[in-house]
């Protein structure tokens, strides 16, 4: 559903659904925060700050036409891998990653762009390529992820080398890759998982990864995260232990609370009953965004409108199930809700986009 | 540009493709709600206890001991107070400071100085209190106290120690207590269903526990239960603020049936020597007096002794921790007569008019053997009485050959030898009744006939220890019947009834007259004791040989080593006609029972008899 406001010359570019349901997120997200953070009114002022400039972006970047993205996605491209070299070159170093770069106000995570970039991009790339996707382009466009994906890795930072990864492939089987291709592929990538597994982790990953499956071994070691994540979780029961309550994570308990494990406090705090609620939202958001893609203008809409939302969504799941144990602990924030810079942008960014694809209608659709 | 109808085809297969990839986190949804779901409803309550657990820590509250009480009421085993100087170290902001002003009103040696040097950073990290000094004076409570404002992180508690009144007095009646171990703890916590708490706490707080005498015994009575504190914790272990506080539950007090008096007669009369002194309130079978010589003090012990220290109390020759009264085991020689005599009556072997010729010696008709009597040439023509205040061998030796092996040995045991005859005596020993299947089965030897000749005399196998003894002797006393002993006063716990009491009141008087003739009879190998009290006594002493000889001159060379030396015993009870008191004394190496271990034996009576 489009809105548009004449205001004389100028159009508006607006979609309240999204506007509201992610208002409602950051303002969830902030209560959850300030308990999280255990009462820490700066650290609630620096995200306050975040989420309002998050929020402007993204009605800013609703206002330029589809046009405009697709005309520049090649430049962002280019301009997002330059941030990427920089920071292997100068970037600030955090328990053994450099992930960071130190823009003075704040520190930039310079993947969390080109997890954006990336798919804008490939349907930029894509969107005019006859069915199915030649194997040529199929070749240079794997090529590029690959390439992506093995720079966000080295920082090193899995997880967001793995959105970014996901990002890319959404973007190749949505604009129609073969199937006999991805067929093959995927035949391959299972009898490579050995050699990626010993050659490609690194230590702590593998460990992380051997724990999943048996927490209970070594409690106060690897499985500490997810055995305090779950205790804090379970013990939430149905209707939460009360907001500011929750003493796994107010006695710290709860590593990484205010980020990564936020959903673990909201699930002690709030219970069963309070966890539906947040997933409806996110719910909400994800089918707002499917019919959003169904009705875009044009097919390059419809692919950056489908990868930019189907990022959000493997990053909303890669958490909710990193915290809950089904997966190994890889660092992913919940968005709109964590603790953070450069991650929460980032979507505000996204969404920004979405609106846009999503609002702008030539007068006579091609 | 792509036509028309290519573009169709691409939408149709972008929308499929999206909705398959929505499909798939759908199901993804599915399963993380599912796994919300079991955690949050299903494993609500194993995950809120994990979480309780996390958050709270348990600090167990010292419950005081019970005291123990003499049967006149004097106080034996008391709790003293120690005064703790302890100090908060998260409250500390410099140790160097708190020292230098704390040190003007309670001063510091070097080895404390030293503990809280090294202890003070650890303990300030978790939030947990630092004893400083222990064992203050009145002195420096009061200059605390009065300056008590100047110290918010510091404050003066009190722990309990035991004491005994008489450190040396009750030390294997009573026993003393020690430090628990990790099992013991976690047993008795379990029995309290408290959690585990780590080491540092369970020395700290002082828990004690019973190691011997009544102390073990009746170390779930005496110690109460704990009280605890609970704490709320953080992950790094610091405590934040009390949750709960349970108070403890004292111990009950324990009021036995031990005389103070007769003790301390005992000690005296033993003056260190090796040996062992029990008395026995007949009617009720109660436990007067409870000595093993020579004794420790409990208290030493109690205060922690050094190992060096305790190391020379192990070795020291005396063996003063062994308790000779339940433990020792000693052939109880001629003290056995009165019994075998009485078997003789029962089995209608012999009657009280029944006569021998005692020449001095028996000799066995299977191989010729000659088993002596202690004194040359004999006692003539004599009966049974005759050979009980005389202490005749040969009598005895002739019965016991008559006489049916096995049902001596159940006769023996029915007088309480080879069998736990104490309710709660700590570790006692049964002694040891021999029989033809024990001498088979552990020396590989068929019993012999003269086997059961020494059993006459009370040589050979069998052995008993002096609460045995006392038994016994309380058990002739009562004609027969006694209740199992103890040290308190509990309810009637039943008779040991004799089992086949053919034994009439006539005969009991008759073989309580012999006894009395011991000590009453110029003939009476207790004789000397009689001027050593004012009332009448029955006794039989005896004389443990511990090496065999033939002659007087053989003796006094194997005298001249002092280990070899007879041990001194006797059984006594009075005042006769209707005697109260029954005790058995045994001094290892005392060389004569009735002049030896009898004076013992008579004050001992003296003190439990005159008011």
């Amino acid at each position: 559903m489009k809105k548009k406001l004449n205001f004389k010359r100028f159009s508006i570019y607006f979609d309240p659904y999204l506007f509201i349901a992610i208002s409602l997120l950051s303002i969830m997200g902030l209560i959850f925060l300030y308990s999280a953070s255990q009462g820490d009114i700066n650290t609630i002022a620096k995200q306050s700050a975040f989420v309002g400039l998050g929020l402007f972006l993204m009605f800013l970047l609703s206002q330029p036409d589809p046009d405009f993205y697709n005309t520049f996605s090649g430049v962002f491209l280019i301009f997002s891998l330059i941030l990427i070299f920089i920071t292997m070159i100068f970037g600030k170093e955090i328990n053994g990653a450099k992930r960071w770069l130190d823009l003075g106000i704040f520190t930039l995570q310079s993947s969390e762009i080109i997890k954006i970039s990336l798919p804008i991009f490939l349907s930029s790339y894509l969107y005019n390529k006859p069915l199915p996707i030649s194997p040529v382009h199929t070749f240079l466009t794997l090529t590029l992820i690959g390439f992506t994906f093995l720079l966000v890795a080295r920082q090193p930072d899995l997880g967001t080398a793995l959105v970014v990864l996901m990002a890319g492939v959404y973007i190749l089987f949505l604009a129609g890759l073969s199937w006999k291709f991805i067929g093959t592929s995927f035949g391959l990538l299972l009898l490579s998982l050995p050699f990626l597994w010993n050659n490609f982790l690194e230590p702590f990953q593998r460990q992380r990864i051997q724990t999943l499956f048996n927490p209970t071994a070594d409690p106060y070691g690897a499985g500490w995260n997810i055995t305090q994540s779950k205790i804090a979780i379970g013990s939430g029961g149905v209707d939460g232990k009360g907001y500011q309550e929750g003493s796994q994570a107010h006695l710290d308990f709860l590593p990484e609370a205010e980020t990564d494990f936020i959903f673990a406090v909201i699930a002690e705090e709030f219970g069963f009953v309070g966890v539906c609620i947040l997933l409806s939202i996110f719910f909400f958001i994800l089918l707002r965004c499917l019919y959003l893609a169904f009705n875009a203008r044009d097919r390059f809409c419809r692919l950056t409108i489908g990868g930019l939302s189907l990022v959000f969504a493997s990053t909303l799941f890669i958490n909710l199930s990193m915290v809950a144990g089904i997966i190994p602990v890889v660092g992913m924030p919940l968005p709109f809700v964590s603790k953070g810079g450069s991650s929460l942008l980032s979507f505000y960014i996204a969404f920004g986009i979405i609106i846009s694809m999503a609002t702008h209608k030539k007068l006579m659709q091609r | 540009m792509i036509e028309l109808e290519e573009r169709n085809l691409e939408k149709k297969s972008f929308f499929k493709r999206l909705i398959l990839i929505y499909f798939f986190f759908a199901v993804l949804f599915v399963i993380f709600f599912y796994k919300i779901y079991s955690l949050q409803v299903a494993g609500f309550t194993d995950y809120a206890s994990a979480s309780l657990k996390n958050k709270t820590r348990d600090v167990l509250l010292q419950p005081a001991r019970g005291i123990i009480y003499d049967r006149k009421g004097n106080i034996l085993i008391n709790n003293v107070p120690s005064y703790s100087l302890i100090i908060k170290p998260w409250k500390v902001e410099s140790l160097d400071k708190f020292i230098l002003s704390i040190g003007e009103i309670i001063s510091l040696n070097e080895k404390e100085l030293n503990y809280v040097n090294e202890n003070f950073k650890k303990k300030a990290a978790y939030n947990r209190e630092l004893t400083i000094k222990t064992n203050l004076s009145a002195e420096e409570i009061a200059r605390f106290e009065v300056r008590s404002y100047k110290y918010p992180n510091a404050f003066i508690d009190v722990r309990y120690s035991r004491q005994s009144k008489y450190p040396n007095l009750f030390s294997h009646a009573i026993g003393y207590v020690g430090g628990v171990s990790d099992e013991q703890l976690s047993k008795i916590l379990s029995d309290q269903e408290l959690k585990k708490i780590e080491t540092i706490y369970k020395y700290s707080n002082g828990f004690l526990t019973g190691k011997t005498g009544m102390e073990h015994t009746y170390d779930n009575l005496l110690r109460g239960s704990f009280g605890k504190k609970t704490y709320e914790v953080d992950a790094a272990g610091r405590f934040l603020r009390e949750l709960e506080h349970i108070p403890a539950t004292n111990g009950s007090n324990l009021f036995t049936t031990l005389d103070l008096k007769s003790q301390k007669t005992a000690l005296n009369q033993m003056n260190n020597r090796r040996g062992a002194v029990v008395a026995i309130e007949i009617s009720t079978g109660a436990i007067v007096t409870y000595l093993s010589s020579p004794s420790f003090s409990v208290n030493d012990i109690a205060r922690g002794i050094s190992t060096k220290d305790f190391d020379i109390m192990l070795k020291d020759k005396d063996k003063p921790f062994f308790d000779r009264a339940g433990q020792g085991r000693y052939s109880p020689a001629s003290t056995i007569k009165p019994l075998i005599g009485l078997f003789g009556i029962q089995e209608k072997i012999i009657d009280w008019n029944f006569t021998i010729n005692d020449p001095g010696f028996f000799i066995l008709p299977e191989d010729q053997r000659i088993y002596r009597g202690w004194k040359k040439g004999g006692h003539g023509t004599i009966n049974l009485s005759d050979a009980l205040i005389q202490s005749s061998n040969t009598f005895f030796f002739s019965l016991a050959y008559e006489s049916n092996i096995d049902k001596l040995i159940n006769y023996l045991s029915e007088f309480g030898f080879g069998k736990n005859i104490c309710l709660d005596c700590f570790n006692s020993d049964k002694g040891l009744l021999p029989s033809p299947e024990w001498k088979m089965n552990n020396l590989n030897f068929r019993w012999f006939k003269g086997d059961t000749v020494n059993l006459g005399v009370g040589q050979g196998y069998l052995s008993a220890t002096p609460i045995q003894l006392s038994y016994y002797s309380a058990f002739l006393a009562n004609k027969g019947s006694l209740n199992k002993l103890s040290f308190i006063k509990a309810d009637n716990l039943g008779y040991e009834e004799l089992i086949n009491s053919r034994i009439t009141d006539s005969d009991w008087d008759k073989l309580h007259a012999s006894m009395i003739g011991v000590i009453e009879d110029p003939k009476g190998t207790a004789r000397r004791l009689k001027s050593l009290k004012s009332y009448i006594v029955a006794a039989k002493s005896g004389t443990v040989e511990l090496v065999s000889t033939d002659t007087k001159e053989d003796y006094q060379i194997v005298r001249e080593n002092k280990g070899n030396r007879d041990h001194a015993i006797i059984i006594a009870f009075g005042p006769m006609p209707n005697p109260k008191y029954a005790v058995s004394v045994v001094i290892e190496n005392g060389e004569s029972g009735g002049s030896v271990a009898g004076p013992v034996a008579i004050e001992v009576l003296n003190s439990l008899i005159k008011k």
